[in-house]
């Protein structure tokens, strides 16, 4: 017990720290057009806003429903999803979730403009575009990432 | 044992678990097997000490073969890696 590797357990904790960001089964296809139609969806229930306050908030209700399902799933598929703000990410992972961020706030500023400019289903299908594109380049960018991680852990 | 050093934590497969479990929720047992490439038993009898130290807590899914259980830190185990990670790094004059 008292003679200790120490350089030995610094690296299976940096092995294991790393294992959530870097194990994971591959991404379905659909993912991302999901999320999509996820997110227009959410857009679109606010057509019901003002005019039917059940409609709008049954709606609202089933989309985090639905959200929540298939973060559950997502879970279980995956054995050890990584959340923000637990733990410490390997550095190539953190920049890729920094981008991640600001890509969201990004198209949360531009699908607010295009309400703003041409109404809400135009918003809806800036949405689902939008999401679709930025989270098939961030699934894209977090594999390469996830490849120079096990890379340098080798 | 050297200061700051946690005994439970200090088995090797039992870090490395630690160390997966402090970057997830919830960690299942499939993925820690998969990951520590050990026996269902070595891995059952690693998490029941982690269990009895109160590091982690396990939780059952369902029941028979399509039973799962998963694995999340407790706020005490959060603390006992965080220290056990800390006096290494000290060791070797890391911040």
């Amino acid at each position: 017990m008292e003679s200790i590797d120490v350089a030995a357990q610094l690296q299976a904790v940096e092995r294991g720290e790393a294992a959530p960001y870097i194990s994971y089964p591959p991404t379905p296809w659909w993912y991302a057009p999901a999320i999509g139609a996820w997110a227009a969806a959410f857009i679109g229930v606010f057509t019901w806003w003002r005019e039917n306050t059940a409609l709008f908030t049954s709606f609202l209700v089933l989309l985090i429903v639905v959200e929540g399902l298939f973060l559950r799933w997502m879970q279980q598929r995956h054995g050890a999803l990584p959340m923000p703000g637990r733990g410490r990410p390997p550095a190539e992972i953190a920049v890729v979730w920094r981008g991640y961020f600001a890509g969201v706030l990004v198209v949360a500023a531009l699908v607010g403009l295009v309400w703003w400019l041409a109404g809400l289903g135009f918003a809806a299908a800036a949405a689902f575009v939008l999401v679709t594109a930025g989270l098939a380049l961030y699934e894209a960018k977090y594999a390469v990432a996830a490849e120079r991680v096990k890379a340098r852990l080798r | 044992m050297i200061e700051g050093l946690d005994p439970v934590i200090h088995v090797p497969k039992r870090l490395a678990a630690m160390a997966m479990l402090a970057n997830a929720a919830t960690v299942s047992f499939r993925f820690l097997r998969e990951q520590l490439e050990i026996s269902e038993s070595d891995l059952s009898k690693q998490m029941s000490a982690l269990e009895a130290a109160g590091y982690v807590k396990a939780t059952k899914d369902g029941h028979g073969r399509g039973a799962t259980t998963t694995y999340a830190m407790t706020k005490l185990g959060q603390r006992a890696y965080q220290g056990h990670c800390a006096a290494l790094r000290k060791l070797i004059g890391q911040p």
